[in-house]
C-alpha cells in the first residue's frame, strides 16, 4: 500500500519538480548570455536614434532627467564640435492603441523640432503601424509649439494630419512630441540666453 | 473613473480579443455552434481570466523585483494550469451547481491563448493592478459578446445553402470575417466618447 | 500498433497530408495574427518550428522518465522553456521580429500544434522519429503561414516581403482582422478542393485529434451531448 502511494504521488511530484529545476537552470544560463546583448542592443538603438533625430549634433551629453506632471523623462544635450549645446533629444512616451509608444524627439536650440523617431510601438498592422512611415513622421519636422491632430482637410502650421483609421495612434504620437516640447521649455529655456 | 470605462469598452468593443487580436480562436470556432455552450464557455473564460490576472499580476511584480523576468512565460502558464485544476476540484466539491454549468469547459481553458494572452498583455501595457483587473473583465466580456454573436450567425448559417466549395470550415471563417468587420465599426468609438 | 512508417513519410506528412494549419486546423491564433506580412509570418513559422523540434526531441527522450499522471504539465514546462529561450534569442539577435510578433512570441507556448505533437507523437515515438515529425510539422506550419501572408500582404499592403509590387492602391482591409479570417477561409477552401482531388477528406475542427483538448472540444461541438455530459460528471 505504502509503496503504491509513493508511486502515485511522490514520483510524479519529484519528477515534475526536477524538470522544473532543470528548465530554470537552463533559462538562467540563456539569460546570462542574452541579457547583456539585449541591453547593449537597446543602447545601440538609442544612440542611432539620437543621431537620426538631431543629425547636426556631433556628440551627446550623458542622460539627464527632467520631470513633468509627475513623470520622469530622460533627455540628452546635443553638442557641436566645440561642446556647445545646439539642441536636445527627449525620450518620451504616450499611450497609443496597443500600449505605450516610445519616441525620441530632437529639438534644436531655437525650439524647432528636427526629427521624431519611434523606439517601440505595437499598434495595429496596416493602420497605426503606419506611424513608423517617414511620410507621417516628417510632418513634425520644422514645427514648434503645441501641436494638435486633424482628421480631414489641410493641416495648418500647428496641426498634424492623422493617419487614416488610426487617430488614437496619431494623437498619442503628437502627445509624446508635445511632452518633449514642454520639457524643452523647461530645460532649454535657461540655456537660451 | 473615466479610464476604467475606457479600458473596459476598449477591451470589449474596439480591441476585442477574438475579433481583433485573434486570441482564443479555437473555442471561438469549436464551441460556438450552440448558444448555451457559447455562453457557458465564455462564463468560464471570464472567471478564469479574472482569477489568472489577479494571481499573475503580483507574481510578476515579485519576479521582476528579483531579476527573474525571464521566467514570466513559464511561471504564468504553470500558474494558470494549476489554477484551472484547482478551480475544477473546488467547484466539483463545494459548488456542484456551478460545476455543472462551467466544469466541462475548464480543461479547455488551460491552453486557451486568450487567458495567457490577457495576463501577459496586462503586464506589457503597464497597467496598474486595478486597470489590469478591468482589462481582464473586459477581455472576458468581449470574448462572450463575440461568442454569443457568432453562435447566432452560425445558427443562421446552418439553414443556408452554401456553395459546396465553401462548406464547412471555410464558410465559418468567412462568417467570422464579416463578424469581425462589424466590430471594426467600433474603431474610434471609445476615443471619441472619452476624448 | 500500426506498422512503422518510414522517416520520409513522417517528414512529408506534416507538410501536405497532415498540414497542421490547413488539414488539422491547429494553431489558428498565430496563423491569423502573424500573417499580416510575410516577414512576420516567416519569423513566427521558424520560431514555432524550432520550439517544436526541440520540445519533440526532449519530450521523446524523456518519455520513459515522465510519469503518465503529470505528463501534460511536464510537456508544458519543456515547451515553455524552449519558447522562452527562443524569445530571448530573438530579442537579442532579431529585435525587429520581436517587435512585430509582440505578445504572440510568448504565446507559442499555447500553440496547440506543439502540445498536440508532444501528446500525439513525441510521447510515444523514438527521438529521431519525433525530431523528423517536428521538423515536418514545423515546415508545414511555416508554409501555410507564408501562403496566407503572401495573399494578405500582396492585397493589403501591395507588397511582398516589403517590396512594393501592386500598381494600384492596396486594400488595407486585407491586413486587418477581417481580412485575416477571410483569406484563411479561402485558402482553407482551396486546400479542401486540392485534398478532395487527391482523394482526401475535408478539414474539420472535429479532425483535431492531435489536440490534447480534442475530447472535451468534440463533446462540446456536438452540442446536444453537452448538457447530459455536465450532469454525468457531477454525479460521478
Amino acid at each position: 500500500m505504502k509503496n503504491s502511494k509513493v508511486k502515485e504521488i511522490v514520483v510524479p511530484a519529484v519528477s515534475l519538480f526536477l524538470i522544473c529545476a532543470a528548465v530554470t537552470a537552463l533559462l538562467a544560463l540563456t539569460n546570462q548570455v542574452t541579457a547583456p546583448k539585449i541591453s547593449q542592443l537597446a543602447v545601440e538603438t538609442e544612440n542611432r536614434t539620437k543621431n537620426e533625430v538631431l543629425a547636426d549634433a556631433k556628440s551627446f551629453s550623458d542622460a539627464k532627467s527632467a520631470s513633468l506632471d509627475g513623470s520622469e523623462y530622460t533627455y540628452y544635450e546635443g553638442l557641436d564640435g566645440s561642446g556647445k549645446i545646439i539642441g536636445y533629444v527627449f525620450s518620451t512616451s504616450a499611450k497609443g492603441y496597443g500600449g505605450d509608444i516610445d519616441v525620441m524627439v530632437g529639438i534644436d536650440s531655437n525650439g524647432v523640432i528636427k526629427g521624431v523617431s519611434i523606439l517601440s510601438i505595437s499598434e495595429t498592422a496596416g493602420l497605426g503601424m503606419n506611424a513608423k512611415n517617414d511620410s507621417f513622421l516628417n510632418q513634425y519636422n520644422g514645427k514648434s509649439g503645441e501641436l494638435s491632430v486633424i482628421k480631414n482637410g489641410t493641416p495648418a502650421e500647428d496641426e498634424i494630419q492623422a493617419l487614416t483609421g488610426a487617430t488614437i495612434t496619431s494623437k498619442a504620437m503628437t502627445n509624446a512630441v508635445n511632452i518633449a516640447q514642454n520639457l524643452y521649455t523647461q530645460v532649454g529655456g535657461e540655456n537660451d540666453g | 473613473m473615466k479610464i476604467f470605462f475606457s479600458i473596459l469598452l476598449t477591451a470589449i468593443l474596439t480591441n476585442n480579443y477574438i475579433l481583433s487580436k485573434f486570441l482564443g480562436i479555437c473555442p471561438f470556432l469549436g464551441v460556438s455552434k450552440k448558444l448555451n455552450t457559447a455562453v457557458g464557455m465564455s462564463a468560464a473564460v471570464i472567471f478564469v481570466m479574472m482569477l489568472a490576472s489577479a494571481v499573475t499580476y503580483p507574481l510578476n511584480t515579485f519576479l521582476e523585483n528579483h531579476d527573474l523576468g525571464y521566467l514570466q512565460t513559464i511561471v504564468f502558464i504553470l500558474v494558470i494550469a494549476a489554477l484551472v485544476q484547482l478551480v475544477e476540484i473546488v467547484l466539483k466539491k463545494y459548488i456542484p451547481a456551478l460545476y455543472a454549468s462551467l466544469g466541462i469547459y475548464l480543461p479547455l481553458i488551460t491552453t486557451n491563448c486568450a487567458v495567457l494572452g490577457v495576463t501577459i498583455l496586462n503586464i506589457d501595457s503597464g497597467y496598474s493592478f486595478a486597470h489590469a483587473m478591468i482589462n481582464s473583465l473586459g477581455a472576458g466580456l468581449g470574448f462572450m459578446v463575440a461568442m454569443v454573436m457568432f453562435a447566432g450567425v452560425r445558427s443562421r448559417l446552418e439553414s443556408c445553402q452554401v456553395p459546396k466549395f465553401l462548406q464547412g470550415l471555410p464558410i465559418t471563417l468567412i462568417a467570422a470575417s464579416l463578424t469581425s468587420l462589424s466590430f471594426l465599426g467600433f474603431t474610434g468609438l471609445v476615443e471619441n466618447m472619452f476624448a | 500498433m500500426a506498422k512503422q512508417k518510414t522517416l520520409r513519410e513522417e517528414f512529408t506528412k506534416g507538410i501536405i497530408k497532415e498540414n497542421p494549419v490547413l488539414r488539422l486546423v491547429l494553431g489558428t491564433c498565430p496563423t491569423l495574427a502573424t500573417t499580416t506580412s510575410m516577414e512576420s509570418a516567416i519569423g513566427m513559422g521558424i520560431s514555432a518550428a524550432i520550439v517544436l523540434v526541440c520540445s519533440n526531441i526532449v519530450i521523446s527522450a524523456l518519455r520513459k522518465v515522465i510519469p503518465q499522471k503529470v505528463r501534460i504539465p511536464c510537456y508544458i514546462v519543456v515547451i515553455a522553456a524552449f519558447v522562452t529561450i527562443v524569445q530571448m534569442l530573438v530579442k537579442a539577435f532579431v529585435p525587429s521580429l520581436d517587435e512585430q510578433l509582440g505578445v504572440y512570441l510568448p504565446l507559442i507556448v499555447v500553440n496547440c500544434i506543439i502540445l498536440g505533437r508532444a501528446e500525439a507523437f513525441a510521447g510515444k515515438n523514438s527521438v529521431v522519429a519525433s525530431a523528423v515529425d517536428g521538423l515536418g510539422m514545423g515546415i508545414g506550419f511555416t508554409v501555410a503561414l507564408i501562403v496566407i501572408s503572401a495573399v494578405r500582404e500582396l492585397f493589403g499592403a501591395g507588397s511582398l516581403l516589403g517590396h512594393a509590387l501592386l500598381p494600384f492602391p492596396a486594400m488595407t482591409i486585407f491586413v486587418l482582422a477581417p481580412g485575416g479570417f477571410f483569406v484563411f477561409g479561402l485558402v482553407m477552401a482551396c486546400a479542401n478542393k486540392l485534398a478532395e482531388m487527391g482523394g482526401g477528406k475535408k478539414a474539420e475542427l472535429g479532425g483535431c485529434k492531435a489536440c490534447p483538448m480534442a475530447d472535451t472540444c468534440q463533446k462540446l461541438a456536438k452540442g446536444d451531448a453537452c448538457e447530459k455530459e455536465g450532469k454525468e460528471t457531477v454525479e460521478s
